[in-house]
């Protein structure tokens, strides 16, 4: 093995012990990929249902890196000057007012109110003018704004520099490290796709569901825990409009903690079942079928 | 890195392509690159950076595992402990549907040899071109569909957004604008100007049958949902006979004679039976995201069910409420003995918003009217 392949297994194990450490429960996949996004310089885009702890492995990273995190939350709407910058009217106007008190005439203001101390910096100016190591920027739900912003955001992504018309270019010094993340609520460009590695997290397997349930709830027993996973993996095989993801797992259990049980009951199940499942049509169904006990619940 | 693995990395791209996915040759040179900043040491490493860089979205996961099961297969004698999980469940094709399909594009001329010539249609076209059944309708007759089609797809597009543009008479001050105005008018912000609402493109879903009982319309329906996408931004589209498939990707071709193709060598269940309720829960669960209040789902069917009538009306039900409106296309509803009374129809009918025949010319300019309303 050369010495490149050694550096290479170290940060691979490093980001899988990182990950372990955060509670986060490390997975190789997902270790391999961010050594990749590194590697490459290339955007990973990660896709997976809501709950499965997308956001978090950007917060590692960072993390990790010992750097910035910087997040743009997308939605629908979000527009450039909300993404990248605006300038600063409030402090523009009270500028001029200052200068005319002094006797100086306004246009002459203009010069210097276009300039960068009354720039606004939104999350894609501030990931591309940052100082010192390189960030990382994550580009939370990308599924949320619509094609224009993503359009716009590839542009960005491809070369990392920004014109502000008053002001000129500016461009990143180094790259900073982008991760997007998407819920899949309408499919992205073929563009973007093309541009980012890719990786899909699914729900987790039992052991490893398990694993989390028990690290970050240490409150609930071992029994406990396994029956509630036990359940939520039972109940995502059915066809159901919301799937319940790992923190719906987290918040169910907390609850029942705070509720001192120590195994599951039918009684116990149905008044807190509204913590997996958000809706109402789904919460029915499964009712029903605790009734009719073709849902297994619970010790016998 | 060795020569062979180089050499098995390439054939994989070139057989992923083969079969569909893009890759491109960026992607080949970054699989490389990959498999250098990861190191051979292990298959799973070698399997786990590959997947990383070619695969785009989690339905060629599946695709991936065989191909790469295919061209990384490894030695005999530690064959079973490879890490790689491969499930072989690509479905056999059946060559005699590919054929009728694409002929489709080209068919107009020789199927129509026993009938009389009809007029290319025209802006205002001859009342019998409006009520002749689209089940006789020729290939060059599809023109005026397209044209109306893209009409409803607007129609149903517009809606005001959460974007902004710039306005002379507007809702919001406009205050980048009102600042650099003011600019040359001693800063005085006495001249206003205003931003509004964009108009929103509202999304449109499209499921169409294209089983054998719907043999003679699944045609005219496709150039409907091909027309729909060239037309707003926002359609995803899909078939479903036993199955169901997205096709967005594939209708996107410029011309209909290739997306018709590309259809053809993709769908496999083509006019085969029917399972209208199994197709709609599959969408909802797989791609139930696609649908919110502001998503338009239409369905192009003629209700004829082969599955479990209970199974359609609660996959229905799941529809009408995520959706901003549930249509339902029906070409049998055109002809005057029809009565909807199939069991998958009943348990259909009391979730849709708007139930309408979709069979000639005239029955689309209504729905149009409706869609207005």
């Amino acid at each position: 093995m050369t010495s490149d392949e050694e550096a290479t297994l170290d940060r691979i194990a490093q980001l899988l012990e990182q990950l372990d450490r955060e509670a986060y429960v490390a997975d190789p996949a997902i270790a391999t990929s961010l050594h990749l996004a590194l590697e490459l310089h290339k955007p990973l885009l990660i896709e997976g249902h809501a709950g499965v702890g997308k956001t978090e492995i950007a917060k590692v990273l960072a993390r990790m890196l010992g750097t910035d995190l910087i997040r743009l939350q997308c939605y629908e709407g979000l527009d450039a000057s909300t993404a990248l910058y605006e300038w600063n009217y409030a402090r523009q106007l009270l500028h001029i007012r200052l200068q005319e008190r002094d006797g100086h005439a306004a246009a002459d203001a203009e010069a210097k109110i276009f300039s960068e101390p009354f720039l606004l910096k939104r999350p894609l100016l501030q990931a591309i003018a940052h100082e010192g190591r390189p960030p990382v920027l994550l580009v939370d739900e990308i599924d949320r704004s619509d094609e224009e912003f993503e359009a716009f955001l590839l542009e960005v992504l491809s070369d990392f520099q920004v014109t502000v018309p008053e002001l000129g270019t500016i461009r990143a010094r180094e790259r900073p490290h982008v991760i997007l993340t998407s819920n899949r609520s309408r499919e992205l460009s073929d563009a973007l796709r093309r541009r980012c590695l890719y990786l899909w997290i699914d729900h987790p397997p039992f052991e490893k569901e398990l694993s989390i349930v028990r690290r970050k709830v240490p409150g609930a027993s071992e029994a406990l825990a396994a029956q509630i996973v036990g359940l939520v993996q039972h109940l995502r095989m059915a066809k159901l409009a919301k799937i319940p993801g790992v923190s719906e797992t987290l918040d169910w259990a907390a609850a029942l903690v705070v509720l001192h049980a120590e195994h599951l009951t039918r009684e116990i199940v149905g008044e807190t079942l509204g913590c997996v499942l958000k809706d109402e049509a789904d919460l029915r169904k499964v009712r029903a079928e605790m009734e009719s006990g073709r849902l297994p619940v619970g010790a016998p | 890195m060795s020569g062979d693995l180089v050499h098995r990395t390439l054939t994989l791209c070139r057989e992923l392509r083969g079969r569909g996915m893009t890759v491109t040759t960026s992607h080949a040179i970054d699989a490389i690159r990959a498999l250098r900043a990861v190191g051979v040491a292990s298959r799973q490493r070698v399997y786990l950076a590959l997947r990383c860089v070619l695969v785009a979205r989690p339905e060629e996961l599946e695709l991936f595992d065989e191909v790469f099961a295919g061209v990384f297969s490894p030695p005999a004698e530690d064959a079973a402990e490879g890490p790689v999980r491969v499930q072989r469940r690509s479905p056999p094709r059946d060559p005699t549907a590919t054929v009728s399909l694409s002929s489709w594009g080209e068919q107009g001329d020789e199927s129509d040899e026993g009938e009389e010539p009809e007029p290319v249609p025209a802006a205002s076209d001859t009342p019998a071109l409006a009520e002749k059944d689209f089940s006789a309708f020729g290939a060059g007759e599809l023109a005026e569909i397209q044209r109306i089609a893209a009409r409803i797809a607007r129609r149903l597009a517009a809606r005001p957004s959460r974007r902004w543009k710039a306005a002379a008479r507007g809702t919001r001050i406009d205050l980048r604008r009102t600042m650099r105005r003011s600019l040359s008018n001693s800063a005085e912000p006495l001249d206003l100007r205003f931003r509004r609402r964009k108009p929103r493109k509202t999304r449109i879903v499209a499921l169409c049958d294209v089983s054998g009982s719907m043999d003679l319309y699944s045609r005219f329906l496709l150039q409907f949902l091909y027309a729909l996408q060239g037309t707003v931004a926002r359609v995803e589209s899909f078939v479903f006979s036993t199955s169901l498939r997205h096709v967005t990707g594939l209708l996107r071709e410029p011309e209909y004679a290739d997306a018709l193709r590309s259809l053809a060598g993709e769908v496999h269940d083509w006019s085969g039976g029917t399972r209208i309720g199994e197709s709609l829960a599959s969408f909802n669960s797989g791609w139930g995201q696609l649908v919110d209040k502001r998503t338009v789902v239409v369905i192009l069917s003629d209700g004829w069910d082969t599955g479990e009538p209970a199974v359609l009306g609660e996959a229905m039900e799941t529809l009408r409420r995520r959706s901003r409106r549930l249509i339902w296309l029906n070409p049998l509803l055109g002809s005057p003995d029809y009565e909807p009374l199939t069991q998958g129809m009943q348990a259909a009918l009391p979730h849709v918003s708007v139930f309408a025949p979709a069979h000639n010319l005239m029955s689309l300019r209504a729905l149009e009217r409706h869609l207005l309303a």
